[in-house]
């Protein structure tokens, strides 16, 4: 009955240069858990989803969305997709 | 984990402890690791239902050479699981709690069916062989409640995921 959520975690995380531990640590969860919400084999709460946007400074669609994500090359430039 | 005792604190560093990782650190290895657990877990069984319900005493020794290995196996089971089943709920985070229930469900369901053909199993036996069903009823009894406590840790060995890279 659950719907995949789709995250860009891993690729924001990545620009951040912020380690699974660090973001683990700040909110409040064990570090597999960020592998596994990066790997979209687990779903966040509102609670946590709201809690790593904050850590970011993003809002929490920039984060997670019900619809994939395009890819953040052709967001920043604007190429259609097919 | 505000409410964290020092005896949640110790056994949260025990369960995450990185040292014995690459035991448990592919799949395979797990599922060697479970294969051996159920194993000892049987051989030790068997050995102490011997000493139980019979007078012979060499299986006692046989289970004591067992139960240091069988240690052994279970702490790298309760390792590689992070201490699902070991930590207390208020050391677990949203996600463990929920992995938690589901590996209690799969478990439910499984010793659910062992139990059901124990008991045809041991009324097939008294019914069809020449056995004595009340003599049946202690040793059955005895082994599904083994399997009834150790099925969740056994499942939840088997559904852990190999850890990401890191960074």
């Amino acid at each position: 009955m659950s719907e995949q959520v789709h995250n860009r975690l891993a690729v924001v995380r990545a620009e951040r240069k912020v380690s699974r531990q660090a973001l683990a640590e700040t909110v409040g969860v064990h570090y597999q858990t960020i592998g596994y919400i990066e790997r979209g084999q687990y779903n966040p709460s509102l609670d946590l989803a709201l809690k790593i946007a904050r850590f970011f400074e993003l809002p929490v669609e920039a984060l997670f969305s019900l619809e994939p994500f395009r890819p953040l090359t052709d967001e920043v430039y604007g190429r259609k997709q097919q | 984990m505000t409410t964290a005792t020092k005896y949640d604190r110790r056994m949260y560093a025990i369960m995450n402890d990185r040292a014995p990782a690459p035991m448990y650190a592919t799949a395979t290895r797990r599922r060697v690791v479970i294969g051996a657990h159920l194993l000892l877990t049987a051989a030790g069984f068997a050995a102490w239902a011997t000493t139980i319900f019979s007078d012979a005493r060499w299986p006692l020794f046989a289970m004591l050479a067992v139960l240091p290995l069988w240690m052994v196996a279970t702490g790298v089971i309760n390792g590689a699981t992070r201490g699902l089943l070991e930590l207390r709920s208020r050391m677990l985070d949203e996600r463990q709690l929920a992995e938690r229930d589901r590996v209690h469900a799969v478990a439910h369901r499984i010793t659910g069916v062992l139990l059901l053909l124990a008991a045809v199993g041991a009324g097939a036996a008294g019914w069809l062989g020449d056995v004595r069903v009340e003599g049946l009823v202690s040793p059955v009894l005895f082994a599904v409640l083994t399997v009834h406590l150790l099925m969740p840790l056994w499942v939840a060995g088997l559904r852990i995921q190999d850890d990401p890279t890191e960074d």
